[in-house]
């Protein structure tokens, strides 16, 4: 039971993760955005759940109570006898949660993103940071958002499974999701619009001077990425059954999936899946093992402090030994037309 | 008139931050996300003295800032000169120091609870007010740490406008390659600019828990306020750090108090946000920050003129 557990446990953190770092690649990798406030749009994921679809069901239900806190645990007890009646009414609101947290991450990603009209990378990125950060702070420090540092509840959106059955539950939707987000973020950056990132990416004089719209880009990339950053904060929200704000630090949501990117290898979807993938083994395996670890090198501190130094440490040997990552970015594949033409060339220059 | 004093020691503390985020940032071209963790660091060094060898917070200052200073260099060398070697891109060189910044909040967590462990004193979270003194009418900290700023100031402008190495070191940071023709040690000036950064830092976060409790992930929090302050001075000036960390403390402090009367308690919560909408206004009416405003250039190119 204990080794299913763990499985389970693995392939939720892989599938929540995965989506997040894939976000990341949309804008870091692909589109050199070095976007340090990702753990924003997570976040606003949560909000979309605790916050927005809470309120609405709070709405409709007629519950009264006092405080969101409050009037949220009445509203999951209710709401939960009544998911375990119809399942159709639990699957509605997951989808309801999932399309409002993409709506509100989107609207969120590309005002975010408009301080980089006259922002360089550096003070773009510790702008991003702040503006995460902040955001952070009001709602860890507000409680009537999400409840703050005490948290809201959240109806079980799978309650019409049984109690055992449900870990398993959650963990094969989490791969759906998953899965789903994979396949369309790999659809989507082999299409011309990823090499227009490349493109970007490595010149953005050069696809200005091809009459593209540098802002216009860079909004619909990031509204894109923040999008599929808070499906998975929303997905998390609805797995864990409440939301508390103080979950989306900056160390889980914004360091850790730069890790897992760098760790794989940026620009490249196979890579950011090894790489989220060692990441959660090694990160999984810690947290169960926290206390056995902790009794046995006799540390005097919580094994959390480890965790911490331990990735950090990592990170930067990755940045200094292996800056492309386990798998190295494949080179932009050229259509037939391109390719004769570059022989073409070749042969001209040689043979003269 | 409390809250003016909170607000100018606040500021003090800012400055001291602002400038050694702008100075490393003039010579090694990297925005340091681990300024807020050196000053914790500093926080820490105060606690332990004060813990174990009974040393008053405003004694500990010099240990503080030497230590500080060592950890700076620590940073520099060990992370951020290898990658420099390398050619690593700006970006890269970020992460790394928000990975040293990750890697300085797990030490000083673990050291926290060993510290607890070791005295049988919760240090989770600390506080240094109780131990504050009145000097002549004001507050201890006040009065201190405006001296720490004028000290530090009166220094900096001695070493960077009287001395040979002064000379170098102003060189080296309008123009490294140049400076290196003429025959300047580049990478003396970075080590000292790490060395300063790290030091003014651990000082300001010695006198930090006169004003807030600190638990290690406070440099998390604070690092907004540092950089909006360098932001708003320009990151690229000395001087306009100072400034932009007296706007930056000022408004946070001020502002919030102010609408706390008639907006309730609540808003108090809301300081960070005023930092940031400095900063975004900043950037919107100025991106070059302070410093960067045509005004100044102007004067100074009239003064250089005229004499």
């Amino acid at each position: 039971m204990a080794q299913e557990y763990l499985l389970l446990d693995i392939i939720l953190w892989f599938s929540i993760y995965l989506i997040v770092a894939l976000s990341l690649n949309i804008e870091y990798g692909y589109a050199g955005i070095p976007n340090f406030g990702r753990a924003l749009a997570v976040l606003i994921g949560a909000i979309a759940v605790g916050g927005v679809v809470n309120r609405i069901l709070i709405l409709l239900l007629g519950i009264e109570g006092r405080g969101i806190i409050e009037t949220s645990g009445t509203l999951k007890s209710t709401v939960n006898a009544m998911i375990s009646q119809n399942p159709l009414l639990g699957l509605g609101i997951l989808v309801l949660c999932l399309l409002i947290a993409a709506l509100m991450g989107a609207v969120t990603g590309a005002l975010f993103i408009l301080p980089s009209a006259k922002l360089r990378q550096d003070y773009l990125a510790i702008t991003l940071l702040a503006i995460s950060e902040v955001l952070f702070l009001v709602s860890n420090y507000n409680t009537s958002i999400i409840g703050g540092y005490y948290g809201v509840s959240i109806p079980d959106v799978l309650a019409f499974v049984p109690g055992e059955r449900r870990f398993l539950a959650f963990a094969l939707l989490g791969v759906g999701i998953a899965l789903l987000v994979y396949l369309f973020v790999e659809r989507l950056l082999t299409s011309p619009y990823g090499r227009l990132l490349k493109a970007m990416r490595e010149n953005e004089d050069v696809v200005k001077a091809f009459g593209k719209n540098i802002l216009v880009l860079r909004i619909k990339t990031v509204a894109l990425g923040s999008a599929i950053a808070a499906i998975a904060g929303a997905f998390y929200s609805l797995y864990s059954v409440n939301v508390i704000a103080s979950t989306f630090f900056r160390v889980d949501w914004t360091f850790f999936p730069f890790l897992m990117l760098l760790l794989g290898g940026m620009g490249n979807n196979r890579g950011v899946v090894l790489g989220v993938f060692s990441f959660v083994i090694v990160k999984v395996l810690l947290i169960v093992y926290k206390f056995e670890i902790k009794s046995t090198l006799h540390l005097p501190f919580e094994a959390t402090w480890l965790e911490y130094i331990l990735f950090g440490v990592l990170m930067l040997l990755i940045l200094y030994y292996k800056p492309d990552g386990l798998i190295k970015e494949k080179p932009v594949t050229l259509t037939p037309p391109i390719k004769h033409a570059l022989k073409q060339k070749a042969k001209e220059t040689s043979g003269r | 008139m409390a809250v003016l004093e909170g607000a100018v020691v606040y500021s003090n503390l800012l400055v001291l931050l602002s400038i050694g985020l702008t100075i490393t940032y003039i010579t090694t071209g990297v925005p340091n996300f681990a300024q807020g963790s050196m000053a914790i660091f500093g926080s820490f060094v105060s606690l332990s003295l004060w813990l174990l060898f009974n040393i008053h917070p405003y004694y500990s200052l010099p240990i503080s800032f030497i230590l500080g200073g060592g950890l700076g260099i620590t940073i520099y060398t060990l992370v951020l000169k290898p990658m420099i070697r390398k050619e690593a891109m700006v970006v890269t060189l970020m992460i790394a120091t928000l990975a040293v910044d990750l890697i300085l909040l797990g030490v000083l967590g673990a050291y926290s609870d060993t510290l607890a462990e070791l005295t049988g004193k919760g240090t989770k979270k600390f506080i240094f007010t109780p131990m504050d003194f009145k000097f002549a009418g004001l507050d201890a900290i006040l009065v201190v740490s405006s001296a720490v700023i004028l000290l530090i100031l009166f220094a900096l402008f001695l070493l960077l406008y009287k001395t040979k190495f002064g000379i170098a070191l102003r060189a080296s940071m309008e123009n490294p390659a140049l400076a290196e023709i003429m025959g300047v040690n580049v990478e003396y000036t970075r080590l000292f600019s790490w060395f300063l950064s790290g030091s003014l830092a651990a000082v300001a976060g010695s006198l930090l828990p006169f004003r807030q409790e600190i638990v290690p992930a406070t440099g998390a929090i604070i690092i907004v306020s540092i950089f909006a302050a360098s932001i708003v001075g320009g990151l690229g000036s000395i001087y306009g750090a100072l400034i932009g960390g007296y706007i930056i403390g000022m408004s946070e402090s001020l502002v919030t108090f102010y609408l706390s009367k008639p907006l309730g308690p609540s808003i108090l919560l809301y300081s960070k946000v005023v930092s940031l909408i400095v900063l975004i206004i900043a950037l919107i009416v100025s991106p070059k920050g302070i410093a960067g405003l045509d005004i100044w250039r102007k004067m100074t190119w009239r003064r250089s003129t005229s004499s």
